[in-house]
């Protein structure tokens, strides 16, 4: 299997050559970072400044019978000790317009603090903020609480059953979907074949390196600054709405992000700054430990995958019935959304006319789930992208050749029926990341070789009918630099390097000449969240408007003076030429200085409004979700120790149609990161509760990979140029991750005959497969 | 108990003469002290973001006591180098992509010097070995090792032409 | 931040059992890397640490005759660079490369590795195979003791809380014997054994093993030998059949937690795997 791939021909593809744009230039945010100059959100002090604490349940379930913080409060040093009575009982609202799940969430949000009942390890009960962070942690400890513990459930199908404790009246359920397409009894009476199998996944802790942090202060306007490291601006709207305040008092100085992937996009340490800046008209500063960002913020749901497939003999799907059953944990935060995500991605790639998608996720007395890049994708593709393998192996087919007969092409619809508009390059991809394995590696007796690849396709951009927007304003300066202000949050991706990269593209001056002011809610136009995928498609699309404005302002000028015509001119190296006699030109400092003397504006705010639409039809689950979609493909060849269950992933290469790479380097990071994290998902990575206690609660027991678990994932960057992004871009971010994990399991699935149908694929589970399959082989009964 | 102890640290280019708690970590002194490019990341020796050269040696300062640290001579990443001029180990991780998040640069860059004070020229395998502290979670490594590997490549030439060391 | 304690540098080695013997809750602290985790978990309430790796009693590693010294404040790094551990001690050597990762290895000590006895001690099955003897001092005295009469139970020593650990005591084996070391984690570096082994292995010139040790660690509450397996081997060749039969006694010498059973499959794996390489190397030598 997967040997001796050709990788098909790219289709024709006119790419126009660009000058800064396509090239790997050294990103505007490396050498601060390098040198340590970087300001992260804990590296910050202010004068006078307080030290925050939060005191947190210990059980996962229970009634806080008594709470009496009067001795703390009096502890000389305690500045001030806030419970939910302090907050009047305030709550996180998820701060998005538009649908929600079908179940009503109302009053499930999470309270700041609680203050009647707890829900899980961890859940916030009251703040301390003090002269330093000894007397803050010795104020937690003079808290006085008892609690009642109350039933609790640990599991979303059992959460589910009549019986279970409820976390909110009326049931569990948080968020519902159904997919209803095409006729499904007939497609599977149609079928050959029908193939039926059911993946789990566990929790998936983010690990960002950056433990959440903050500093917040009430300044001269009465307005409370927050500077803090977050993936979302705008939350200063929730945090307004819990404090009671305007929201024009509310600001949030982002910090360049210590790593985030989702988990900084629900509100984390703001919401409790604010209160006690305000509480105290202090600067307080509140950093977690690691264990704290570990047990108080989110983790990726754990989901239960059912594919009941209808097949013909040559592999064609006929018809496709799919559950999904997601974790929540104990608050919703952006479970809706993320089962969404999964339920409009459930069919994967491929054209399946006959479909049905069941999806419900349920609370139960566990870490909160929310984001984490790829928001459900990757679920979804561990239940597709395993269930194709299976199929492939139950037909004697070759896994590529089922893929093929069964991709989606450009123009056909994906399971929400939403046709895809740009290229649709499964193929090209899942061809291209076979082919770079080469040479398979012999298998022994004990040490299996195995192969294995995803195919998947995942949107960028936000839900449609969230009606996305983007700010951006660009300025040229009379020394011909330029200024550019967005409210984009880099979180390590190069957010705000690819705009700039942008702007010295369109605007003709070296990227050393761009100057960037990002992510402070007062002064950077708001560019939306850095999530999704979104911000070099919503951001860059903003500041491509905005300096194309300059551009024809300054080229309008520059044919005046020069007397070329508009069309016939370019800039470049800092200055407008004629394309045809680049000595005909006028240096972009002469003519800034002369378009100021003549009042014509050098500077211009846009706004990209990605496409309107309205929901989805609530009786099929049709209709459009997203602006467009990434393709791509994973594959990997492995060794497996039939003796001691270790697994050695020997290559691992991955190939995205990226539309167009704006810094290639960076989409290869984006490519190479995400597909580690994706490696560490199907081997090493659980984060584990047991009866709602964490079991994993530091980087001593959650393991993530280190620099010599895998080789470098070999990065093949094809380029469409078909995306909705700037010059053609797709987006990167998230997909990144989506198809690494199934491709592992299917290699291991490949390597050992039989599949676990559980991750990680620990050692424990390889045995246990191992001993599952010797069974077969020695036809006894398993 | 638990007076604090004076004690003297020579951290980069600076000489503090400073009395700490016994319970204080070399990690939170230095911060305290500015040298906020030492991170914080787990403190518990995990994951390397908060490496400095102790008397040469690359430790976790989280893993030290502030105390046990009198009379060193510390290095953080931010004593290598600066904006203006970059070690060039540093310069090497920004032009190779090394650097995204930057959270575990540091920490990085200060084991890389570590091993190419001893190892001018390693193999990629003694990089990773070298690097195997510190955690990445942004990268997936690669373009790091691409960044060492450049490092030692300047490095290299820099001596042929005499110019700076490591 | 860490709880308050008291920090004490004593001037001597006396000076620091006398430090040990007379404060309340006093502990030894040289590295830390495994003593200021504990702190702060909680799991050690400290009143005072008390430095020692620092004691010239606690540093370096010396031949005296056909032993070998290694000062129990001896880092994990030090034993990588020594070219004597190396030449002389292999199958400590390859231990100390899969011990934790390289920045720690420039703090733990050898010392404090024995002193914490995590089930999964890197350095335990292989000072078992080197026979090794723990050397402690007190105000009382000193005395010296086998590695397996020292741990006891998990994360416990027959270390009396006045004992500080001064070295780790080996007999260096003979220029025949093959020391070999195998250690699987959930991942390649930096994480705790799921199961490591040490086997040393020594033959006459006929080919029969004289000599044989076999320890292996987290696979049982404390790392331990697998006195059975070694007898299998003594006296005999190392033909395929003894092999399976040492590698299956040693797998049920192990005691692994419920649940982990399979851990017998990954010592009796790992066993064989590194038997089988022996005697491939075995052969080699006698040509």
């Amino acid at each position: 299997m997967l040997e001796h791939v050709t990788p098909k021909p790219l289709p024709d593809v006119d790419l126009p050559t660009l000058k800064q744009v396509g090239k790997p230039l050294r990103r505007v945010d490396a050498l601060g970072k390098a040198v340590g100059a970087t300001v992260y959100a804990a590296d910050f002090a202010m004068p006078n400044m307080l030290h925050a604490k939060v005191f947190r349940s210990p059980f996962p379930s229970a009634r806080i019978a008594k709470l009496d913080v009067e001795t703390a409060r009096a502890l000389p040093g305690v500045a001030c000790v806030m419970t939910g009575e302090d907050t009047h009982g305030a709550k996180l609202n998820t701060d998005l317009p538009g649908q929600t799940g079908r179940a009503a969430r109302a009053g499930s949000d999470a309270p700041v603090l609680a203050s009647d009942i707890v829900r899980y390890v961890g859940e916030p009960i009251a703040l301390v903020a003090a002269e330093s962070i000894a007397i803050a942690e010795q104020a937690l400890r003079l808290i006085e609480v008892e609690f009642e513990e109350l039933p609790a459930v640990f599991d979303p199908e059992d959460a589910l059953r009549p019986d279970a404790p409820i976390l909110f009246e009326p049931d569990n359920v948080v968020a519902k979907y159904a997919i209803r397409k095409g006729d499904l009894a007939a497609g599977m009476a149609d079928a050959d074949l029908v193939v039926e199998n059911t993946f789990t996944m566990p929790f998936i802790e983010h690990a960002y390196l950056e433990p959440d942090a903050g500093v917040a202060w009430v300044d001269e306007q009465g307005v409370i600054n927050i500077r803090v490291c977050t993936q979302v601006v705008e939350h200063f709207r929730s945090i307004a709405r819990a404090l009671n305040v305007p929201q024009n008092k509310i600001r949030i100085r982002g910090t360049m992000v210590g790593g985030g992937f989702g988990s900084k996009e629900d509100v984390t340490v703001e919401i409790f700054l604010a209160f006690l800046a305000r509480e105290t008209g202090r600067p307080v500063k509140l950093e977690y430990t690691r264990e704290e960002a570990f047990a108080a913020t989110s983790k990726r749901h754990p989901f239960v995958v059912t594919h009941r497939t209808g097949v013909k003999k040559d592999g064609r799907i006929t018809a496709s019935e799919i559950k999904m059953v997601a974790d929540s944990g104990a608050y919703p935060y952006l479970t809706p959304y993320v089962l969404l995500y999964a339920t409009g991605m459930a069919a994967g790639p491929y054209k399946v006319d006959n479909l049905h998608v069941d999806s419900v996720a349920a609370a139960t007395n566990q870490t909160f789930t929310s984001a984490f890049r790829g928001f459900g994708g990757p679920q979804a593709a561990l239940g597709y992208e395993q269930q194709m393998d299976e199929i492939a192996k139950t037909l004697g087919l070759d896994s590529l050749e089922v893929r093929r007969i069964n991709y989606l092409k450009r123009g056909e619809t994906t399971t929400t029926g939403q046709e895809v508009k740009s290229a649709a390059w499964s193929e090209e991809c899942a061809t291209r990341a076979v082919h770079a394995l080469g040479d398979r590696a012999p298998s022994t007796e004990t040490r299996r070789i195995g192969r294995g690849m995803a195919s998947y396709f995942q949107s960028y951009g936000r839900i449609m009918w969230f009606h996305d927007t983007s700010q951006a304003w660009v300025g040229l300066e009379q020394d011909g630099t330029v200024v550019l202000r967005c409210g984009v949050p880099d979180i390590g991706a190069g957010q705000s390097n690819s705009i700039c990269q942008i702007a010295a593209e369109l605007l003709g001056v070296p990227l050393e000449r761009v100057t960037i002011y990002s992510t402070d809610s007062a002064v950077t136009p708001l560019a939306g969240t850095s999530t999704a995928t979104r911000q070099l498609y919503m951001s860059g699309n903003a500041v491509t408007l905005a300096c194309n404005e300059i551009r024809s302002r300054l080229l309008k000028r520059a044919s005046e003076s020069l007397g070329v015509a508009e069309e016939a001119l370019d800039l470049g190296e800092s200055r407008v030429f004629a394309i045809s006699d680049s000595s005909k030109a006028i240096d972009l400092p002469d003519l800034a200085k002369l378009c100021a003397s003549e009042g014509i504006g050098l500077s211009h705010l846009a706004q990209f409004n990605a496409p309107f639409t309205d929901g989805l039809d609530p009786e099929t689950g049709q209709g459009d979700i997203w602006p467009d979609f990434t393709f791509g493909a994973h594959a990997v060849e492995l060794a497996v120790d039939t003796e001691t269950g270790e697994i050695e992933l020997l290559k691992s290469a991955a190939c995205h149609d990226v539309g167009r790479a704006i810094n290639p380097a960076a989409v290869r990071g984006q490519i190479c990161g995400g597909s580690h994290q994706g490696l560490g998902y199907a081997l090493m990575e659980d984060f584990e509760l047991k009866d709602g206690y964490i079991q994993t609660p530091s980087f001593a027991e959650y393991l993530i990979p280190t620099v010599l678990d895998f080789p470098t994932t070999d990065a093949i960057i094809l380029e469409s140029g078909t995306g909705v992004g700037p010059f053609g871009a797709k987006g990167i971010g998230e997909p990144a991750l989506t198809p690494a994990a199934p491709a592992v399991a299917n290699a291991v699935a490949d390597a050992l005959g039989v599949r676990i149908h559980d991750l990680p694929l620990t050692p424990k589970r390889i045995l246990d497969a191992v001993q599952r399959s010797g069974r077969k082989d020695d036809g006894t009964a398993e | 108990m638990a007076d604090p102890i004076t004690i003297t640290l020579r951290v980069n280019t600076r000489v503090h003469n400073i009395g700490v708690e016994p319970r204080a970590t070399l990690l939170h002194t230095l911060r305290e002290l500015g040298h906020t490019d030492v991170k914080n990341g787990c403190e518990i020796g995990e994951c390397g973001a908060c490496a400095v050269l102790l008397n040469g040696e690359p430790v976790n300062s989280c893993m030290v006591l502030a105390v046990q640290a009198d009379g060193a001579t510390i290095t953080t990443n931010a004593g290598l180098g600066t904006m203006e001029k970059p070690h060039l180990i540093q310069a090497a991780f920004a032009d190779a992509g090394a650097v995204q998040c930057g959270f575990c640069t540091p920490g990085m860059v200060i084991a890389t010097k570590a091993l190419l004070d001893r190892n001018p020229n390693p193999s990629e395998h003694e990089i990773r070995e070298a690097l195997s502290g510190n955690l990445c979670r942004c990268t997936g490594y690669g373009q790091i090792v691409d960044g060492v590997k450049l490092a030692a490549k300047r490095l290299a030439s820099s001596r042929q032409t005499g110019g700076a060391s490591c | 931040m860490l709880p308050m304690f008291d920090y004490l540098k004593p001037r001597s080695l006396d000076d620091a059992l006398a430090l040990i013997a007379t404060t309340p809750k006093a502990f030894p602290i040289a590295g830390g890397t495994n003593l200021l985790v504990d702190v702060r978990s909680g799991k050690v309430q400290p009143e005072a640490l008390v430095e020692v790796g620092f004691l010239d009693e606690l540093c370096g590693i010396r031949k005296e005759g056909g032993e070998i010294v290694i000062g129990a404040g001896t880092t994990i790094a030090e034993l990588l660079s020594d070219p004597m551990i190396e030449s002389q001690l292999p199958v400590l050597h390859a231990a100390s490369t899969t011990f934790a990762n390289t920045l720690i290895r420039n703090r733990a000590t050898i010392g404090g590795n024995l002193a914490n006895n995590a089930p999964c001690a890197d350095t335990a099955p292989a000072l078992l195979v080197l026979d090794a003897s723990v050397e402690l001092a007190s105000v009382r005295g000193k005395r010296s003791i086998k590695l397996e009469e020292f741990l006891t139970s998990p994360f416990e020593t027959v270390r009396a809380v006045d004992e500080l650990i001064l070295a780790v005591r080996v007999s260096v084996p003979p220029r025949a014997a093959i020391g070999r070391f195998r250690k699987m984690g959930l991942r390649k570096i930096s994480c705790m054994a799921k199961v490591d082994v040490a086997v040393l292995l020594d033959f006459n010139s006929e080919g029969i093993c004289v000599d044989a040790r076999i320890a292996m660690g987290a696979a049982s509450p404390v790392a331990r030998r697998a006195v059975d397996a070694e007898a299998t081997l003594v006296g005999n060749p190392l033909h395929p059949e003894r092999i399976r039969r040492a590698a299956d006694q040693t797998a049920q010498a192990a005691v692994p937690r419920p649940g982990s059973e399979y851990k017998q499959q990954v010592v009796r794996s790992m066993v064989t795997k590194l038997l089988d390489d022996i005697a491939r190397e075995g052969g080699d030598r006698r040509g």
